[in-house]
């Protein structure tokens, strides 16, 4: 343990009180903004170094996922890539986010981290400094950093893109907080796409869903191959907010996605679904958390996982109903589809319930396909890799039907693309 | 379908199949040819399923002897190459396949079996038809395939997809089972249908209940893996009466019943 300390703490060299007052000195933070950072460094000193034996790190080694270039000032900023149609805002390394003419006037506040003093307040609810190891060197270190506030009673159906741009030759830390004042509704498209080996990703997302708001929030993890990244997702919802979160994660070589929903208010209503289709070596680590703290709260997951190849996946989904949650009810199924005899998926849930009066169930399953569905297939003519396909789209498709429509088609574009690269690559 | 007048459209030679070591099939020969019905009769558990299963090419199961499909031999082919060759398997029990509507499904199969795009249009009027045929409602184009239907909507979707599909050669095992009056007279009209399409048609059964409707030209007695007997449909008539039990002895006329 101590041992790991150290190799942690040579890791990240560099992440020291001089060079982190230099760092903000470089960037033009304000007096606020630097101290926030040296009460997260603070913070990380006392932050354990993830142990290998504890259940959220036992199928993913953390040392694969440090930074190695940290504070370091970035490259020459990469040629500006087009921002999509709509509201859009661009996270890229080294350079300020970029808006387009829609995101400045959509009616949503969008702006640097920190701008509003208020900020100060607020980031941190979610996703506390210390809530783990990864999450407090993002608090210390973070780059792009970006607040998007729905103003009270605000509503907007059109979703907020946020694409942030990994860098195959660095450290990105990206820090997103987003705001429904009570009252307000939006969405956001939360997009990680570039990188490559040799890069990467340490970000945090934090939602805050105010009384009676509700918020959806779409993480897609489309990294290049080689990428590693490790992201934190979490909303906290007051007094009968509404969150769905959904994600998908494609890319990169390992990454772990921690999402989750903290149902602090009364009659708040949570449900997030997941899809992840790892091939070749990918390992790709996700888990979900449901914290029922006020009475009469409602959350739903629904996680489908089909691994290719020799590629991994492990699920953990939580479900914690508190003693001051009665009345609550907590869903949560992960099915997990083996495509070869080397893939594999491990599939932990984790149930912790404080009280009495409350539903709470849960399914797993991991299974490969089923040969008399290959066979029905085929003797329809379909060829075995067609066959495949098709029950692989079957397997995740009552999950993206939970997905509002307007967000549907995107992630279904996604997902079949992956599945025709999967047929051509076996 | 062009067929020749009386091809032979599916032939087999002294075939057996095993599972693992085990025989179930024991030397079977069989030739249907253009518009033929033929019926193949056994007790429960005789290896009907078995054959049916092995001559669509299923993988569980080591065949030798030969197949032939309108003259070329298939026995090496997998079950997709004999299906976009013209063989058709109805199961005996029709798998679900859940998340998978049966539009995109039968679009999949008949772009297969033609080996070409099929456009929406061309889609939606082939499906029709053969959905009019089988009395089958519109709202089950968005179902899962299989996934939830009763047992006569299997049997009913699986002669539906016989006739979208056009095979020259059908095997239809127990598609009668688990039907209702009105279900088996919808299901033995597509049959009829077919037959007059000119496909080879081998139906499978243990009951002579679909022959009501569906008048075969040749019925084969079907028992511990073999053909024990071939004849014309007075033949199906007899094992109503007399059941399967005087067939079964290597001497018939000395058990022979009433
Ligand atoms: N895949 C298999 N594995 C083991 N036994 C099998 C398999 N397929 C068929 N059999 C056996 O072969 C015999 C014939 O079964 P089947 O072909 O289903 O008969 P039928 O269709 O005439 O009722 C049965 O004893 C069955 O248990
Ligand atoms: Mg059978």
């Amino acid at each position: 343990m101590v041992e790991r300390m150290i190799d942690a703490g040579a890791a990240l060299a560099g992440l020291d009180p001089a060079s982190l007052t230099a760092y903000g000195d470089r960037r033009g933070d304000d007096a606020a903004t630097t101290a926030w950072r040296h009460r997260a460094l603070a913070a990380l000193t006392a932050v354990p170094f993830p142990d290998r034996v504890r259940h959220l790190w036992r199928y993913t080694d953390p040392e694969r996922l440090l930074p190695r270039r940290l504070l370091q000032p970035s490259g020459p900023a990469p040629l500006a890539a087009a921002l999509p149609a709509g509201p859009a805002v661009r996270l890229e390394p080294g350079r300020e986010p970029r808006l387009n003419d829609a995101a400045r006037s959509c009616g949503l506040v969008i702006a640097p981290l920190f701008a509003d003093p208020a900020d100060r307040e607020l980031i941190g609810r979610a996703v506390p400094v210390d809530h783990g190891y990864f999450e407090a060197i993002n608090a210390a270190a973070f780059g792009a950093g970006l607040t998007i506030r729905a103003p009270r009673g605000f509503g907007l159906a059109a979703p907020l893109r946020v694409v942030v741009a990994a860098d195959a030759g660095a450290d990105v830390l990206p820090r997103l907080l987003v705001i429904a004042e009570d009252g307000a509704a939006l969405t956001v498209v939360e997009e990680h796409t570039g990188g490559g080996g040799g890069g990467c990703v340490i970000g945090v997302t934090e939602i805050l869903i105010g009384a009676n708001a509700e918020v959806r929030h779409v993480l897609v993890q489309r990294w290049a191959d080689g990428q590693v990244g490790h992201l934190t997702q979490r909303a906290r919802l007051e007094r009968d907010a509404r969150f769905f979160g959904a994600t998908a994660g494609f890319g990169g070589a390992i990454s772990k996605v921690d999402l989750g929903g903290l149902l602090a208010g009364e009659g708040a209503r949570s449900e997030l679904v997941g899809v992840a289709l790892p091939e070749g070596r990918q390992h790709l680590d996700h888990h979900t958390l449901h914290q029922h703290l006020a009475a009469r709260t409602w959350s739903h997951i629904d996680f489908k996982v089909a691994v290719a190849g020799r590629a991994r996946s492990a699920y953990t989904g939580a479900i914690r109903i508190e003693r001051d949650a009665p009345g609550s009810e907590a869903y949560q199924e992960n099915r997990n589809l083996l495509l070869s005899d080397r893939a594999r998926a491990d599939t932990i849930p984790e149930l912790e319930i404080h009280t009495d009066d409350v539903s709470c169930s849960h399914g797993a399953t991991a299974a490969p396909i089923d040969p008399d569905q290959l066979f029905y297939l085929r003797s329809r003519g379909l060829s075995a890799p067609a066959a495949r396909q098709l029950v692989v789209r079957g397997f995740v498709e009552p999950t993206l039907r939970q997905l509002p429509a307007d967000l549907r088609a995107e992630l279904e574009n996604l997902v079949d693309a992956r599945l025709a690269r999967l047929r051509e690559v076996g | 379908m062009n067929l020749p007048t009386n091809e032979r459209l599916l032939s087999c030679r002294d075939l057996r199949v095993f599972v693992d070591d085990k025989e179930i099939v024991k030397g079977v020969d069989l030739e249907i040819r253009t518009g033929e019905k033929h019926a193949l009769m056994g007790p429960n558990g005789s290896g009907k399923s078995t054959l049916a299963a092995a001559l669509m090419g299923h993988p569980a199961y080591r065949v030798e002897g030969e197949i032939l499909l309108r003259g070329e031999p298939i026995a090496g082919l997998s079950p997709d190459e004999r299906a976009r060759r013209g063989l058709f398997l109805g199961f005996q029990y029709p798998v679900a396949v859940p998340g998978v509507t049966v539009a995109s499904f039968l679009r999949a199969a008949l772009a297969a079996r033609l080996g070409r795009e099929v456009p929406v249009r061309e889609f939606r009027q082939k499906m029709q038809a053969a959905f009019d045929v089988l009395e089958v409602p519109k709202n089950f184009t968005g179902r899962y395939l299989n996934d939830g239907f009763s047992g006569g909507e299997k049997k009913r979707l699986e002669v539906m997809q016989m006739l979208l599909l056009e095979p020259a050669v059908a095997l239809l095992d127990e598609t009668d089972s688990g039907l209702d009056i009105d279900a088996l007279k919808i299901v033995s009209a597509g049959v009829n249908l077919a037959a007059r399409a000119e496909m080879g048609l081998l139906l499978v059964t243990h009951y002579q209940r679909i022959l009501d409707y569906v008048q075969p030209d040749i019925v084969h007695v079907f028992m511990g893996g073999r053909i024990v007997r071939t004849a014309g449909p007075e033949l199906a008539r007899e094992l109503e009466t007399r059941g399967y039990d005087w067939l079964a002895d290597p001497a018939p006329t000395a058990t022979a019943r009433g």
